[in-house]
């Protein structure tokens, strides 16, 4: 960081006000993993705090379609997610999920200006495509984007399961992007990109995706009854008729695999089975969806390998399996099996679906110089400027990458967008460098034995048989309170405590005493070090630091309390309303106990909420600063049990008792400041709020007397 | 480390009365490890005092507030001109030695003690300190096992334990170990009893004469020869 030099060193405290305001924290592991690396930590925090529109809105920062993926990422950030480590990660993709249908994603309006002349042509309109016309628009250039099928949407429509995402949600995606002024032409299939430049487009992102299913070769695999897993799905999803019969055998263990068993049980197979040669646990799809495939009576058969495909009558019988030892891909990516001898058998069916891959379709590149194509059947392209060695052509999602991720296409459409205006703008490309100031390493056995363990909590599914019954979503929302509960667990890696004043720590290894997960620690040199990937972010040796060297690396959370504390005093001295109390309560708890609702019924005019991010943040000068502008009654609500850490009471005990006993010095009572916990099961908070309340009314009735008698 | 505490916040009242303009002034060393007066401390009083302010208004005050490294070495003082130009008076929150450094630099000023100054001590445990040292100018921690019976032992006996000792406890403080017992205790483990059975002849405090002054520097005439 830079810091402007000073030869005065009376302007030391002027500095302080200059470096307590930057931002210190560190990009935490979700981020980094995150294709779009979206300000994951920032939402969940949101969603904890009960604060749904600022987390759609730190969502729609980063990603396009959020609905889109809310549905359907593969959630990298969870296998990133540090909290595994104490118990499970944190279940972002339902949360996000949450916060775009409470937070009312599909209200939101998108606006875009024509500002520039450069026509593009995007051809796809799978979620790479989609993603680049999003962004060019938003970048102000007409863009078109040809589809050729009858609903834009490519494998967002055609190659994932109704279940999984529901047409709708792709359908107002579609219809934003209309509003913001794409054009999007269906049923348009692009012959030349060489007839979109004499059209007068003066650049091309080529996003086509890998629509063409694979085949294994053996023998029967072109009899009728076969399918690719890619025609399958596409024929199910644009209601094309599919003829299931009542037992189909799916041939692979991904996702996809997956996806085409399950459909064909709602299309209503009466058998499904599916083989793969992964044995039970070395199996590619995602354990959640081999769980509920199998609660739909999907029955799985591991370690097999294809042989043969079984005819009679020129159509599908069976399928032929062998029995498998291992398998394993050598360096070069050559498949080895160990077939276990004599193992023969076979699986009758009427329909066999190869799930066994997918590559795109080239013929449009064919005759065009600069296009380089890889062994496994993808386009080259360079990797910071996503273009090909075709002037004006760039290309990205699974026509380079091979199979992949919505979200990595939404992430490389919107780099693409960016690279293409550099492109027409005869820029040298701003290619963004490396992500800075990551948070790394693991945490600390000794910090996980103090992490208090909490469960993880799953959105409720639909039950097994309204499941197969129909092509409804699977998963369902979590209601409130749950999200909330969820979004706590969030270990808020890289935005915890730092000693951001060296020359005013005095080491009084206060920190080190007081942490409850025993981070700081004396290095060798006898200084303190409050290691960051270790750090809580609980704020208790920032309140009690005696130099007040200690700061939160997030700028807002060092302002937070006083903020809304001066925001509450100024509406409580134009309220006029007589006594007034300040009440600092902890705002996952407000939510997360359900008290809040309860607490706005019965709360009395008078009292000022000041939500707090933790009631162990809440400092002795807060409390004051409440007596000092008039507060007659201060209380101090915490989540009780609900809370991350023990200790929370303790030092909101200590710093309580400091404060009343200062009071009585005052000649103030002592009872005017009290403390309550949101999650008491004994005594309802709202009726002992309401009680403290009386009380702070007769104070004030005795206080008015007092001083009339004085006069 | 020296330990102080605030004073109670009436006396503090009572001193600043006079006063329309204060300064409260922290200590950033032994002030604020100790609790008292570090600029948490400070601002901590500074609100307090606002506080009851406004709950009975007899007099007004200003304050400001500020925390220097250290009080009592004059170099520190010297950034406080400005600051101390703009009040009626200093409430410091620096030990005996820093209210003392502060009245020194500024002769013309008010400086007012806003902490007792307590001992010289250590921390046992979070916000707890105890005595270790009384600063008698002659230390004998080598014959007593390193445990100073000067200030641990409530008589400060040369040659205990005294009559009073009862399991170790002291019968003048029945919470208090008796430090004679965790001086034979430690000897013993030390291997080195025989001090035990050594007489101490009583010490005469008088000899070490206040206010006292230690140069660590000699003192050197130029002469012509020199340099």
């Amino acid at each position: 960081m830079y810091l402007p030099i000073t030869d005065n060193i009376q302007n030391n405290q002027v500095n302080r006000m200059k470096k307590s305001s930057p931002d210190h924290s560190l990009m935490p592991p979700c981020q980094v993993a995150c294709p779009l690396h979206m300000e994951i930590r920032e939402y969940v925090d949101l969603v904890a705090q009960g604060k749904i529109m600022e987390a759609l809105q730190v969502i729609r920062n980063d990603n396009p379609f959020p609905s889109i993926c809310a549905y359907i990422c593969n959630q990298p950030c969870e296998e990133a997610c540090r909290r595994s480590q104490v118990d499970k990660p944190v279940a972002i993709r339902a949360l996000k999920r949450f916060a775009v249908e409470f937070g009312g994603d599909r209200m939101i309006q998108a606006k875009a200006e024509t500002t520039h002349s450069e026509r593009v042509a995007i051809v796809g309109s799978g979620p790479a495509g989609l993603a680049v016309a999003y962004y060019l628009r938003k970048l102000g250039y007409p863009v078109t984007v040809f589809e050729a099928d009858s609903e834009p949407g490519g494998m967002l429509r055609v190659g994932i399961p109704e279940y999984r995402l529901p047409p709708k949600i792709i359908d107002a995606e579609i219809q934003r992007l209309t509003q913001m002024g794409v054009e999007i032409r269906v049923n348009t299939r692009v012959v030349s990109l060489d007839l979109l430049f004499d059209m007068g487009y003066q650049a091309i992102f080529v996003a086509i995706g890998a629509h063409r299913g694979r085949k294994l070769r053996i023998p029967g695999a072109d009899l009728d009854g076969t399918w690719t897993a890619v025609a399958f799905l596409r024929h199910a999803r644009l209601r094309q008729r599919v003829d299931v019969g009542e037992k189909v055998v799916v041939l692979g263990g991904g996702n996809v695999a997956f996806d085409c068993a399950r459909t064909a049980r709602r299309l209503g197979a009466k058998e499904v089975r599916l083989a793969c040669l992964e044995p039970r646990e070395g199996m590619l799809a995602d354990a959640s969806e081999i769980e509920q495939a199998e609660e739909e009576g999907i029955v799985i058969y591991p370690s097999r390998t294809f042989t043969r495909i079984l005819e009679q009558d020129g159509h599908v019988a069976g399928v032929d399996f062998l029995n498998l030892r291992s398998m394993e891909f050598d360096k070069e990516g050559k498949l080895h099996l160990d077939i276990i001898e004599g193992s023969e058998h076979s699986l009758a069916a009427d329909m066999a679906i190869f799930a066994v891959g997918q590559g795109p379709d080239l013929e449009l590149f064919s005759g065009l110089s600069g296009i380089e194509v890889t062994r496994q059947g993808t386009i080259v392209v360079d990797h910071d400027t996503l273009s090909t060695r075709h002037p004006g052509i760039f290309a990205g999602g699974d026509v380079v990458t091979g199979t992949s991720s919505a979200t990595q296409a939404l992430a490389t459409g919107r780099e693409a967008a960016f690279r293409i205006d550099d492109y027409l703008q005869h820029r040298y490309p701003q290619v963004g460098k490396e992500v800075e100031g990551r948070l790394e390493g693991d945490l600390l056995p000794e910090t996980i034995k103090m992490i208090r363990k909490t469960e993880r909590l799953e959105p409720s599914i639909l039950s097994t048989g309204e499941r197969v019954e129909s092509f409804e979503p699977v998963e369902l929302v979590y209601d409130w309170e749950v999200a909330i509960n969820e979004a706590r667990r969030c270990l808020r890696c890289g935005m915890g405590a730092e000693i951001l004043f060296q020359d005013k720590c005095a080491t009084c290894l206060t920190c080190l005493r007081v942490c409850p997960y025993h981070v700081p620690y004396l290095d060798d040199s006898g200084t303190i070090q409050i290691p960051a990937e270790q750090c809580q972010a609980c704020g208790i040796c920032v309140a009690e630091c005696p130099a007040k060297a200690i700061v939160l690396r997030k700028p807002y959370d060092r302002r937070h309390i006083t903020e809304e504390l001066d925001h509450d005093l100024k509406s409580a001295a134009q309220s006029k309303s007589k006594p007034f109390i300040i009440g600092f309560c902890c705002q996952y708890g407000l939510f997360g106990t359900g008290t809040l609702a309860g607490l706005w019924r019965g709360a009395k005019a008078g009292i000022w909420i000041v939500p707090v991010l933790c009631a162990a943040k809440v400092e002795t000068e807060h409390i004051l600063r409440a007596y000092e502008m008039g507060a007659e009654g201060v209380f101090i609500a915490g989540c009780g049990e609900q809370c991350a850490r023990e200790n929370t009471a303790f030092w909101i005990r200590q710093r309580v008792e400091k404060v009343r006993r200062t009071l009585s010095q005052i000649g103030l009572e002592p009872e005017r400041l009290e403390t309550f916990n949101l999650a008491a099961t004994d005594e309802d908070p709202v009726k002992a709020l309401d009680k403290f309340t009386e009380k702070i009314g007769g104070l004030h009735l005795i206080s008015v007397i007092m001083q009339e008698v004085k006069k | 480390m020296i330990v102080a505490e605030q004073k109670p916040l009436d006396e503090v009242r009572r001193m600043i009365a006079p006063y329309q303009r204060v300064l409260i002034l922290g200590c950033g060393t032994c002030m604020t490890v100790c609790n008292a007066g570090g600029e948490r401390e400070v601002s901590f009083l500074h609100n307090a005092l606002k506080v009851a302010q406004v709950k009975s208004p007899n007099g007004t005050h200003t304050f400001s507030e500020y925390t220097v490294k250290r009080q009592c070495d004059p170099e520190f003082l010297e950034m406080l001109d400005d600051k101390v130009a703009d009040v009626d008076a200093v409430l410091s929150l620096g030990c005996g030695i820093g209210v003392q450094a502060v009245a020194e630099r500024f002769p013309d000023m008010s400086v007012l003690p806003g902490v007792n100054t307590s001992f010289m001590g250590m921390t046992s445990e979070w916000g707890v300190w105890d005595e270790r040292c009384a600063a008698c100018g002659d230390c004998r921690l080598d014959e007593t096992g390193g445990i100073c019976p000067i200030t641990r032992c409530t008589k400060g006996i040369l040659n205990g334990p005294c009559a009073g000792t009862k399991n170790g406890k002291c019968e003048a403080n029945k919470d208090m170990d008796c430090a004679w017992i965790l001086i034979y205790k430690r000897l013993e483990r030390l291997g080195q009893l025989e001090k035990m059975r050594r007489y101490y002849p009583p010490r005469n405090f008088r000899t070490i004469p206040r206010p006292k002054r230690l140069m660590s520097k000699a003192n050197i005439d130029l002469g012509e020869n020199d340099g």
